[in-house]
């Protein structure tokens, strides 16, 4: 930690030089024009992806004689001087009420020469994220996103946590989500927040299968919800969204290293529970939408499977016989609402066979004991309220509305109602666009009228920031409820598939509200729960419990309901219906595992699938030679325009030293940079030149990493 | 909404300019928050009080940390850009989505370089530029901030309008004979005739050229003239159009000129037409002169926000004095004092007129002396102290005589110089004489305050009204000028109107070029572009159709624009776009003045807050050229870029052909000399 210190401190200090060039003034003199950071970039980046963070809290500095100190809640490095904590939260937290006040909006990005900074402002809460300015804003914007989304997932409204415990006690969890989503992952990943997940091109697709019918067979019990199942802080198979499987993701990682036990309200596993060590159960905080997702997915994701053309990544996935998104390694969320819209057509995609033949599918291929009882599994009930779906064949549900919800609530998730700027708009900006490259006008339509219903049922915003939610609302999210009604072609489609799907249903909604409202300590008063139909929510967190199976390496993760802990018969059902399959996989996977990526093969790609969260790549991480740094250079860039522009499609940049293609439809993007091939040239239009044959040459290549550019 | 302030670092507003809109809201938030009953403040005062907080931080952030905000951006999408130029803070913010962060950022180094181009070298010292541009007096800073006021709204306006602001390249009108005549008129005729007269009052004419609205006829420079920079062309095209506001929109309101000028279709190669532009003649200058006394709106609003009277305007016969950059065989001087005379022909048509004033290498000692002093400042700063420098000994005795000299000299004319003197003798006091600190770092305050003197010497010269006010070309003889200049061209007049609002049209194109919609090719060595004309209004019919289609192609030019900016600034020299139906191409590259295409290099990637690519505010390619000529020496390197859109039909290896071809036919035109 120290040596943090250090470096924050050299961080200030250095660049003296440079903010020469704002200050001094004189020569203009013809010899000393020059680039001022010429060539600056060059060098390695700090591998660190924050290099501030901090939670001010300014409801505690509100008279003069306030010390700022009183407000922090939490800073990283913690090391640092808490002068310069203070001067940092002094002065970033004033200069961003100045401003949100001007403008009437809480403020979302603010740049310093050297710095930058993804703020998110609600209510008197204050969170700010710096890192490198090369970093894409939306790329710091999903970072920033996903810490929050973590902290309010373990630990539950924040202004409540802070009541609850002491500073000291939370800043070791900040910390954990901090160093857990700064570690590992490379710089591509963090560019595209995406997940890490097995290398699904290296382990026997029915691998894959098993572990989805071991996740189906768990749902059987009507107490879980979704489950996932994780492999050296890996994703194998997961039935949950990605941005939920992230977070349940973090928590495996920590629980490796034995800390979670310590957390707050963490709870081991009962001890009523006779079962063993290797299972624990903690408590977790669902927003309203993600809960609604789990338990009523929307229906035209599910029917979108047959109506959308197949995309590229299709063809990867279509080797697999049966294609679930536990599969798909995992994703990391984004934030929600960074892919929330996109989730949509794309769910679809990772789930290509129909009920029945995933029921078949496992009558071949299941080695498990517990699957001769699968088909009894009893057939499920109606919940009222909620769209029918099904989560059999381990299908993912749509996080797509979840945005709306999730953004309501997360005014109360603070503890501040009232806040003028409420939570609403922050991560819509994200989603704004990719919302709009969707391009889906009807859905677009819904979705607004949704959004006013919601904004009237949500808390009373100050009328200047009500209006600008409401903008920012729009294309946000959808009420599936609603949009099953549309008589699209696709709904009618969907309908059909609905009625598949009923019989298929599974009991998990019949859980009521009141269940959930007794579950732990900490939410009982202040959280009233809702769940029933999408609409009508009360913005809050709802307590649910995230039960965890360790074999060795193998995790599996449930998210069951609270009372789950409480029923010994079904936690023993879950537990012994999957331990033998666990076991199996466990020693499946250890044996197959590991591997560096493939030789490279004179060429660089990162292929992104944008619903799923995933990334592949054959660009292993580190520094790499200098035609790699140009990749991600590139990359990132490229990224940052596409999630900029909604109608842009293909686009290659060349440099004197490199050249990168990179295309995108509404589920995926891909980035291709051809090796060694010489790019010199004279920059002139040429069409010999070797930089237009990249997307030909993509299209080759890439087929056989399951890519598919055509 | 949109605002630009200028601020002191004690929070003190020096300029601000803000369009209706945002007045509005800064207004009503603080009527909110004063007491009820009250007369509203005075805008000036509610923006400075709103803005402080941000100010006031922004140089703790400095002191403390030696970082400082570049920009803000909310979630409703307002952009604040921010920029410190030494002790003025320059916030540009825009809460309507029409400009972009880099926009904001292009228009504070543009309203520096109107500072520069207004005030010359007293920009170099924060103290005397702080004061000159927040005159203590009231009228004279209201007539200041106006005048400022109203630049900025014709840039911003011009920007979004013209191509040639948008590109930051000058356009020319191609009529190559036309050109050539009126380049060899203004030589042999106009700037002789006023050279030699005796009526010229010691100036010298040094650039003579016409405009036809933004567009260049015809430029001529004499000989001993340093060449004028495209960034200061620019600008002074800039002023001549906030001068003579352009009123497009009305001239289309008027469509017997365009039908009655059968107007011969002229492709992008020129040919001359000698005989058309006449039949338009005579219709009448006089009928059309009150529709150009349209007021530009941004100029109304600047009036209002004033709140004052109207100020008289200024005699059309007195110059403005404008600072050029120069080179000359007297030495380099990046703001030499000029005046600028801005005859009108006809509305459209301006005839502008530079000439060198009696007493400008004054200027040029003065830059002498700071360059020196400055050189001087940041050596010992940097510790080398005495004489026992590695690099070279510090030119102390040979500035100790040459100021001397300097000073004496400025004693025989009428400039106060006691400041100067004694701020020299206490430099020398310190520096020379055996008790003082000798040369070291204890002496940078006196090298600072040397610098102030100097800044306030060159702005008694050149700056303050007072002085050599009644120095210009006597009325009479810029009568005649015009009166020659426009006997010249009356024939033309009404083809020229015409010509500068289709210079060049895109007919023949999709001919030879099938899918190509439009294309920018700008010569950057020259600071030249060619590109078929926009008229988005809906009078005039361009071949992109009218209206929304032609809006919806403009606004495509625009942000390729800006796009390929960005990737330029992160060293990329090309760039390909699919986007929705259309194909864009963006490339830039280097030739020898033969036209061999040079390798390129790993160019310079560039911060996000670093300063524009452009001509106008900071001559990015300037510095690229210069950086290019490293790999290539002693060879004229000369840059060009080329930007396309076609139809996303079609396929791109025919796209690239397309480019190909068109580089090397617009090689040609281009080459014509700017002289």
């Amino acid at each position: 930690m120290n040596t943090q210190g250090m470096q924050l401190a050299r961080g200030l200090r250095d660049g003296k030089g440079r903010s020469e060039g704002a200050r001094g003034g004189l020569p203009l003199k013809d010899e000393s024009l020059d680039f001022p950071t010429l060539m600056a970039e060059t060098g390695a980046p700090d591998p660190r992806w924050c290099s501030y963070f901090f939670l001010y809290d300014g409801s505690k500095v509100k008279e003069e004689g306030d010390p700022t100190r009183a407000g922090i809640c939490y800073f990283y490095p913690k090391d640092t001087p808490l002068e310069q904590q203070e001067l940092l939260c002094g002065q970033l937290a004033g200069v961003c009420r100045c401003v949100s006040e001007l403008s009437c909006s809480p403020v979302r990005l603010l740049r310093l020469r050297r710095r930058k900074f993804a703020i998110c402002m609600r209510g008197d809460f204050l969170w700010a994220l710096g890192c490198a300015v090369e970093i894409p804003d939306v790329s710091i914007h999903g970072f920033l996103e996903q810490l929050i989304g973590l902290f309010c997932f373990y630990n539950g409204p924040v202004r409540q946590s802070y009541q609850l415990h002491s500073p000291e006690e939370l800043a070791i969890q900040w910390g954990l989500y901090l160093s857990h989503l700064q570690g590992g992952a490379t710089e591509l990943h963090h560019i595209f927040s995406s997940l890490r997940t097995i290398d699904s091109t290296r382990i026997d697709p029915l691998l894959l299968l098993k572990a989805a019918l071991i996740l189906q067979a768990c749902q059987r019990c009507s107490l879980v919800l979704a489950g996932c199942i994780l492999y050296c802080g890996r994703v194998v198979s997961t039935q949950m969204p990605p941005d939920l499987t992230a977070k349940v993701l973090v928590n495996e990682t920590e629980a490796n290293n034995q800390d979670l036990k310590h957390l707050a309200n963490g709870v081991t596993s009962p001890d009523s529970t006779p079962l063993s060590s290797s299972v624990t159960s903690i408590p977790v905080f669902l927003t309203p939408s993600e809960l609604h997702a789990l338990r009523c997915p929307p229906v035209d994701w599910a029917c979108r499977s047959h109506c959308l053309p197949l995309q590229a990544n299709q063809t990867k996935k279509s080797r697999l016989l049966s294609r679930t998104l536990s599969d798909t390694p995992a994703p990391e969320s984004e934030p929600p609402s960074l892919d929330s819209t996109f989730r949509t057509p794309n769910s679809h995609q990772t789930m290509p066979c129909s009920t029945r033949s995933s029921l078949s599918d496992e009558m071949c291929f299941s080695p498990s004991p517990s699957l001769n009882a699968f088909s009894h599994t009893p057939l499920p009930q109606h919940h009222p309220g909620s769209c029918d779906q099904v989560l059999a064949n381990g299908t993912q549900l749509t996080g797509s509305q979840e945005v709306w919800q999730g953004q309501g609530q997360d005014g109360s998730i603070l503890g501040a109602p009232h806040g003028e700027n409420g939570g609403i708009s922050e991560s819509h900006e994200g989603s704004h666009n990719r919302g709009d490259c969707y391009g889906d006008s009807v859905k677009e339509e819904r979705r607004h009228e949704e959004d006013r219903e919601v904004a009237n049922e949500t808390e009373p915003h100050g009328a200047n920031a009500q209006s600008g939610e409401e903008q920012s609302h729009r294309n946000n999210s959808w009420n599936p409820n609603n949009s099953c009604k549309d008589g699209s072609p696709e709904d009618e489609e969907e309908e059909s598939r609905n009625a598949d799907n009923r019989l298929m249903r599974k009991e998990q909604g019949s859980h009521n509200e009141e269940e959930s409202l007794s579950s732990e300590g900490a939410q009982k008063d202040e959280a009233p729960t809702c769940m029933s139909s999408s609409g009508a929510s009360e913005p809050t967190l709802v307590a649910m419990t995230l039960y965890q199976h360790r074999v060795r390496g193998l995790v599996l993760a449930l998210l069951v309901e609270p009372n789950f802990q409480s029923d010994a018969a079904a936690m023993e059902e879950v537990h012994h219906s999957s331990l033998a399959s666990l076991n199996g996989l466990e020693a499946h996977l250890r044996s197959t595992t590991v591997g560096t990526p493939g030789p490279p093969g004179g060429y660089t790609f990162a292929h992104y699938d944008c619903l799923q969260n995933t990334l592949t790549t054959n660009l292993s991480g580190g520094a790499g030679s200098p035609q790699e740094r140009s990749f991600v250079r590139a990359t990132s860039l490229l990224h940052s325009q596409f999630s900029q522009s909604v109608t842009l499609q293909e686009t290659i940049v060349r440099s004197a030293g490199a050249a990168v293609y990179g295309t995108r439809s509404a589920a995926q993007e891909t980035y291709f940079l051809q090796q060694g091939a010489t790019v010199r040239n004279s920059g002139v239009p040429n069409p010999q030149d070797s930089a237009f044959s990249l997307p030909s040459k993509a299209r080759h290549r890439l087929l056989k990493h399951g890519v598919n550019l055509l | 909404m949109k605002c630009l302030l200028v601020a002191s670092e004690s929070a003190e507003v020096l300029f601000y300019w803000a369009d209706p809109e945002f007045e509005q809201n800064i207004q009503k938030q603080y009527g909110a928050t004063s007491e009820e009953g009250q007369k509203p403040p005075a805008f000036e005062d509610s923006i400075n009080t709103r803005f402080a907080p941000i100010i006031i931080s922004c140089s703790s952030m400095i002191d403390r940390i030696d970082d400082c905000y570049t920009c803000f951006s909310t979630e409703n999408g307002h952009t604040y850009v921010l920029h410190q130029f030494d002790e003025c803070l320059y916030i540009a913010v825009n809460g309507d989505g029409d400009e972009k962060e880099e926009d904001l950022r292009r228009k504070i180094y543009v309203m520096k370089k109107l500072t520069e181009v207004h005030f010359g070298m007293v920009t170099l010292s924060s103290t005397l530029l702080k004061r000159e541009l927040r005159p203590q007096d009231t009228d004279q800073r209201n007539r200041l901030w106006k005048k400022l006021q109203s630049l900025l709204g014709t840039y911003s306006q011009l920007r979004e309008q013209d191509q040639s602001f948008l590109i930051e390249a000058v356009e020319r009108l191609i009529h190559p004979t036309l050109c050539e005549q009126c380049i060899e008129f203004l030589e042999r005729r106009l700037v002789q005739q006023i050279n030699t007269s005796s009526e010229r009052a010691g100036e010298e004419v040094l650039h003579a050229f016409i405009l036809v609205h933004t567009k260049l006829l015809a430029f001529y420079s004499s000989r001993n003239a340093s060449t004028l920079t495209s960034s200061d062309l620019l600008c002074l095209i800039l002023m001549v159009q906030n001068r003579y506001p352009n009123s497009g929109d009305l001239e289309d309101a008027a469509p017997e000129d365009v039908e009655n000028t059968s107007m011969p279709d002229i492709f992008y190669t020129p040919e001359p037409s000698p005989t058309e532009g006449g039949s338009g003649s005579g219709s009448g200058e006089g009928s059309h002169t009150p529709i150009f006394q349209f007021v530009d709106p941004d100029i109304q609003m600047a009036e209002d926000s004033l709140q004052t009277l109207e100020f008289p305007p200024p005699d059309p016969a007195t110059p403005s004095r404008v600072f050029l950059e120069a080179t000359i065989k007297e030495g380099y001087c990046p703001m030499m004092p000029h005046s600028m005379y801005c005859l009108q022909l006809w509305p459209g048509i301006t005839l502008v007129l530079l000439t060198k004033i009696p007493n400008s290498q004054v200027a040029i000692s003065v830059y002498y002396f700071l360059d020196t002093f400055t050189n001087l400042e940041k050596r010992l700063s940097e510790g080398q102290e005495g004489s026992n420098s590695p690099r070279s000994p510090l030119p102390l005795q040979d500035l100790r005589s040459k100021l001397d000299k300097f000073i004496r000299a400025l004693g025989s004319s009428d400039v106060q110089t006691s400041q100067l003197q004694n701020a020299w003798a206490e430099f020398k006091s310190k520096a020379f004489s055996r008790g003082g600190p000798g040369v070291t770092k204890e002496l940078l305050p006196w090298c600072r305050n040397m610098k102030t003197q100097l800044c306030g010497v060159y702005r008694q010269c050149f700056v303050t009204e007072s002085v050599g006010n009644t120095q210009r070309l006597a009325p009479s003889l810029q009568d005649r000028a015009l009166a020659m200049v426009q006997e010249k061209l009356m024939d033309w007049k009404e083809f020229l109107l015409v010509k500068s609002k289709r210079n060049i049209t895109m007919v023949s194109y999709p001919v030879r070029f099938p899918g190509l919609i439009h294309f920018v090719y700008v010569d950057r060595t020259a600071g030249q572009m060619i590109a078929p004309s926009i008229n988005v209004t809906d009078r005039s019919t361009s071949e992109l159709g009218k209206g929304p289609l032609a809006q919806f192609i403009k606004g495509k030019v625009w942000s390729l624009v800006g796009t390929a900016r960005r990737y330029l600034q992160k060293g990329y020299t090309t760039v390909t776009l699919r986007d929705g139906d259309y194909y864009f191409c963006y490339f830039l590259w280097f030739e020898n003045e033969t036209g061999y295409k040079l390798d390129v290099i790993d160019l310079p990637i560039l911060a996000d807050d670093s300063p524009p690519v452009g001509m106008l505010a900071w001559d990015y390619y300037r510095k690229l050229l210069r950086y290019y000529s490293k790999y290539h020496h002693g060879e004229v390197v000369k840059c060009y870029e080329l930007l396309t859109i076609h139809l996303g039909v079609i396929p791109s290896e025919y796209v690239l052909q397309h480019c190909c071809q068109l580089a090397r036919k617009l090689w040609e035109p281009s080459r014509i000399p700017l002289l």
